[in-house]
């Protein structure tokens, strides 16, 4: 095909437009929303006629939210921190071991990301009550742990797969210690696996709406998402859709901000998961 | 992912017939290792399906704690003959294939963007990246915010309709909503599983083939869908399954009951906890794990076949 | 290593027990009221008043539920049943009453301050709050709804559906109602079959017959009429209030919420509104209005049950009841209010919410109320889709089903 280089570049500049356009619109539509002043937020229309930020004030002063933030946050992070830990520890074994019930593991591991979770909610409510976790952070930390194993496992041990083990060899006989060859040789290679991984959890355990609004009910444990699906507005004949709003916002910003740094990463671990996986 | 696990992910063993203690002592650190991610999954998901499984046996309520007697299979029997599940399951059904067989088309499109790009390829999957990591209710509420004439919606105003799209008697608007959103959440993830499969196309074969005189369409459909039909069955089997989980998007585009949108992870979670139901909603929620295995089993069944097809022929 | 575990565990029990002893040392009970948010701020006030009254003894502080009724049935259901404790006082729905009580979920009133609590109170209130005779809350504001409109464009209200169908369509102007698939269309439902001579259920049975056809009618000619508000598939008691308050709505049958709403919104037209009876079904049978309320329920696990039936007598005392309907537009439960002419001047439709309150239509009183209330929903919401032929036996057979909690809802 002889085509213009021209030609060619504005078709892939067409291509990449549209790319954003469809990925970006509704991220750039409830931004606007939320910078409408209340008294014309039905109005109807793309980009504010009077702007003002008193959505994001409101949200900030009531306590649903910022406690909401306070658990997402806390719970995302507990959560991912354990998963990590025990994913890590399984993928070193299957990358570099030798053991019975290997495939009977990734099986498993496999049978999980693909279970659908309605099914579990209501015996774990049931358990949750009993166990008094029901409102409270391990409560969702541990549903939240058990769901992003297997993402983790398969992820972790297809990079931990690529690591040369025998540089660790290498050094220990080049003087190291065990524990020195480890740190600085093995640590360094197996961390972007790692912090791949852990991000991927992270994202999970932000966004999870099914486990939040099924197992909590105050600002004790609620997390965002299911906190912003209960907001009862400003007062309470309003529809909290300023609130709504300026809390989406608020909640996508860390990810935007994660999927700039590290999408090189992200991309890397779902395809590596994906592939090998 | 399931290729690997038909083929076993794991180096060829093999092993001396002597089993040593250092084998043995590999062996013991490997199940070690694993022991707590094992537990922690058998636990949090085998037990409570289990439990399921005996709550959906009796009669319990928990407005009449003090009212738990067996039933066997009653609940089973009321949930399936009752057309309200079947209802609901079709409507799952329908988002499921609706958006399922769009999000394949534009992923594929994405994918090959992606791939190809000439420029921009970092901001190209920056981009597309967000609508995954976007947290799912704020997308649908975007898209629910967007079409609401009550809320001041600018999609009903921009295209001049006079009625509400997301009142409950307009069930068509309703799907294309949720559709609408679940469509433009989850292709990125679509078009990255996919993109690891158009990686593995090799560029040789596709340029021999354009000096052979094979146009760009040809190229397409007789090289590359062919090469990347394990990717594609692999992202199909894990977008079906979580597309007939759906659960987010529903919920917050309907802003309460919504009967003809109602999904079965809905029904469950009504029963579940609003009705406090355990005996009923656990009979639902394991028609549903049900339901997920066998479409999981058609596909790695399926899948199978046309691997060994694909093994067969090269 | 050994020591540190042991010294390390004599921390850990010390830190525990002085968790968990703190709390029943000195200082005021700490009293958590839910209750959904309550624009005037009248239940604000009577918490703060009751905390200042009590000399110490507790002190009240208010959580905000969802202001939707069936959500804040949800978590609250949810978590009683999860045996929370931080729920001492709850805010419940009349209709609550009997589900909360038979699932051991609120506790029932100790015989002395039952006793107090029934002198004066209403009969009509009164009853929403006892279950199978014994007293289980205490009515904190009744409520029931009038036929509001527009003095200016309509000469004289109408008395029954008929004519107010008939009024509006020649006035090119619409009634609004709530029509949503929720509580609000069974409570229209419940009016107009007690305003048919009928019931719904009686204790547990299914009672459903004739009156309940006329009933669907109604709500199926209203619907289908040109006086019906487009959107009434998906309007609650709030969109029914703005509509009437942007004055594209003459009639409005709605709680007295929207009196002290319309006052400060819009001046203007509030001049113009007058209040009429719930309307009737036929001129010669006066009509059996809707009876709501809320009442203030002590949960069954809270660790200062003695503090929250004193908490919640205090709440609902005739100081705290005056404010709340001058405030709020919430009518009182106590009988003493409507006989003292100062309050009736400032609250002017007193009368006519006493007489209605008197013979009003009560919602079936089972602990499986919340299925029967789905199931009616389902039948009669969206209005247009009534199947009105075969109706009774059509929600009869659901009815049934629903109160052996044998349905899928």
């Amino acid at each position: 095909m002889s085509q213009s280089r021209g030609s060619r570049i504005a078709g892939w500049g067409t291509a990449n437009s549209l790319v954003i356009l469809f990925a970006l619109f509704p991220v750039f539509w409830i931004a606007m929303l939320s910078l409408k002043s209340p008294s014309t937020i039905s109005d109807g229309r793309l980009i504010p006629s009077s702007w003002s930020t008193e959505n994001y004030k409101q949200i900030f002063k009531q306590a649903i939210f910022t406690d909401a933030l306070r658990n997402s946050l806390g719970i995302a992070l507990i959560a991912t921190l354990i998963a990590v830990v025990l994913a890590a520890m399984a993928a070193y074994a299957i990358a570099r071991l030798d053991f019975p019930g290997k495939t009977l593991i990734l099986s498993m591991a496999l049978a999980i990301a693909m279970f659908p979770p309605i099914s579990i909610v209501g015996p774990l409510y049931n358990m949750w009550r009993n166990l008094g976790l029901f409102d409270t952070w391990p409560g969702l930390i541990i549903p939240y742990m058990t769901f992003t194993l297997p993402l983790a496992i398969y992820v972790l041990s297809a990079f931990f797969r690529e690591i040369p083990w025998e540089l660790e060899q290498a050094a220990q006989i080049d003087g190291a210690t065990p524990w020195q060859a480890f740190t600085k040789v093995i640590a360094p290679l197996a961390a972007p696996g790692v912090f791949t991984t852990a991000i991927l959890v992270f994202i999970f355990a932000w966004n999870d709406f099914v486990f939040a609004v099924s197992l909590t009910s105050t600002s004790a444990a609620q997390t965002v998402p299911a906190a912003i699906s209960q907001f009862p507005g400003a007062s309470q004949f309003q529809q909290p859709t300023g609130s709504i709003a300026a809390a989406a916002v608020v909640v996508t910003v860390p990810i935007i901000i994660m999927v700039l740094f590290f999408q090189r990463r992200i991309v890397a671990g779902l395809t590596a998961g994906a592939v090998k996986g | 992912m399931s290729a690997t696990v038909a083929e076993t992910p794991t180096a060829p063993v093999r092993r001396a017939p002597v089993v040593t203690d250092r084998t043995k002592a590999e062996r013991r650190l490997g199940l070690m290792l694993c022991a707590p991610a094992v537990i922690v999954m058998l636990a949090v998901t085998a037990y409570p399906v289990g439990y399921a499984i005996y709550l959906s046996l009796l009669r319990a309520d928990l407005r009449f704690p003090n009212d738990r007697t067996w039933v066997g299979l009653n609940n089973y029997g009321t949930v399936l003959s009752s057309s309200l599940w079947w209802s609901d399951v079709f409507h799952t059904a329908l988002i499921t294939v609706i958006s399922v067989a769009i999000e394949l088309v534009l992923g594929m499109l994405l994918a090959l963007v992606m791939h190809r790009a000439l420029f921009g390829r970092g901001l190209i999957r920056t981009a597309a990246l967000i609508p995954y990591g976007i947290v799912t209710v704020v997308a649908a509420f975007a898209w629910r915010f967007a079409w609401a004439s009550s809320v001041g919606g600018f999609v009903p105003k921009a295209l001049g309709l006079s009625y509400d799209p997301l009142d409950p008697t307009h069930p068509v608007t309703n799907y294309l909503v949720v559709i609408l959103t679940e469509v433009w959440k989850t292709t990125p993830f679509m078009a990255l599983l996919l993109l690891a499969g158009l990686t593995l196309v090799s560029e040789e074969l596709l340029e021999a083939a354009r000096v052979d005189g094979a146009s760009a369409w040809q190229r397409f459909w007789r090289i590359t869908v062919p090469l990347m039909k394990p990717a594609i069955l692999v992202a199909l089997l894990f977008r079906t399954l979580d597309a007939f989980r759906i659960f987010d998007s529903v919920f917050i585009i309907s802003n309460g009951p919504n009967p003809k949108l109602e999904t079965v992870s809905i029904l469950g979670y009504n029963q579940l906890l609003n009705r406090l139901n355990l005996g009923l909603g656990s009979a639902v929620s394991v028609l549903i794990f049900l339901l997920v295995a066998v479409i999981a089993f058609l596909f790695i069944r399926g899948f199978g076949t046309s691997l060994a097809q694909q093994r067969g022929e090269t | 290593m050994r020591r540190l575990v042991v010294i390390g565990g004599w921390v850990a029990a010390a830190l525990w027990l002085a968790a968990c002893g703190g709390g029943s040392s000195g200082g005021p009970a700490d009293i958590n009221v839910w209750v959904f948010n309550e624009p005037s701020g009248a239940f604000k006030d009577a918490a703060q008043r009751c905390t200042a009254g009590s000399n110490g003894r507790y002190k009240i502080t208010l959580n905000a539920l969802s202001n939707q009724a069936d959500a804040q049935r949800q978590s609250l259901v949810r978590r009683l049943a999860a045996k929370d404790s931080s729920i001492d006082i709850a805010g419940l729905d009349v209709v609550w009453t009997a589900e909360f009580a038979a699932a051991g979920w609120i506790k029932q009133w100790p015989s002395d301050l039952a006793a107090q609590l029934k002198k004066g109170t209403l009969s009509g209130p009164l009853n929403t709050a006892t279950y199978q005779g014994k007293l289980y809350a205490a009515p904190a504001n009744s409520n029931t709804q009038l036929l509001w409109y527009r003095k200016d464009k309509v000469s004289s209200p109408p008395k029954t559906w008929s004519e107010m169908i008939a009024q509006a369509t020649k006035l090119k102007t619409h009634i609004e109602i709530q029509g949503a698939q929720y509580e609000g269309v069974v409570v229209w439902f419940n009016s107009l079959v007690a305003s048919a001579g009928g019931t719904i259920i009686e204790g547990n049975k299914v009672t459903l017959g004739q009156p309940a056809q006329k009933a669907a009618d109604v709500i199926s000619q209203l619907a289908h009429s040109p006086a019906a508000d487009p959107s009434l598939a998906s309007q609650h008691e709030d969109e029914n209030r703005l509509a009437f308050e942007a004055g594209t709505a003459d009639f409005e049958i709605n709680y007295p919420f929207i009196y002290p709403s319309a006052k400060s919104d819009v001046p203007k037209i509030f001049k113009n509104i007058a209040w009429a009876p719930y309307p009737a079904i036929d001129a010669s049978t006066p009509a059996k209005a809707p009876i709501g309320g809320i009442n203030w329920g002590v949960g069954a696990y809270s660790k200062h049950p003695r503090e929250a039936f004193e908490a919640a007598a205090c709440m609902r005392n005739p100081q705290n009841e005056r404010e709340a309907a001058v405030k709020g537009g919430l009518p009182p439960t106590l009988a003493s209010l409507y006989n003292d002419p100062a309050f009736v001047k400032t609250y002017p439709f007193a009368g006519l919410i006493r007489k209605q309150l008197e013979n009003g239509a009560v919602r079936p009183e089972t602990p499986a109320y919340a299925d029967v209330s789905l199931a009616i929903a389902k039948a009669v919401s969206p209005p247009t889709q009534i199947k009105t032929k075969g109706f009774v036996a059509a929600l009869r057979g659901t009815l049934e089903d629903a109160l052996k909690s044998r349905s899928l809802l």
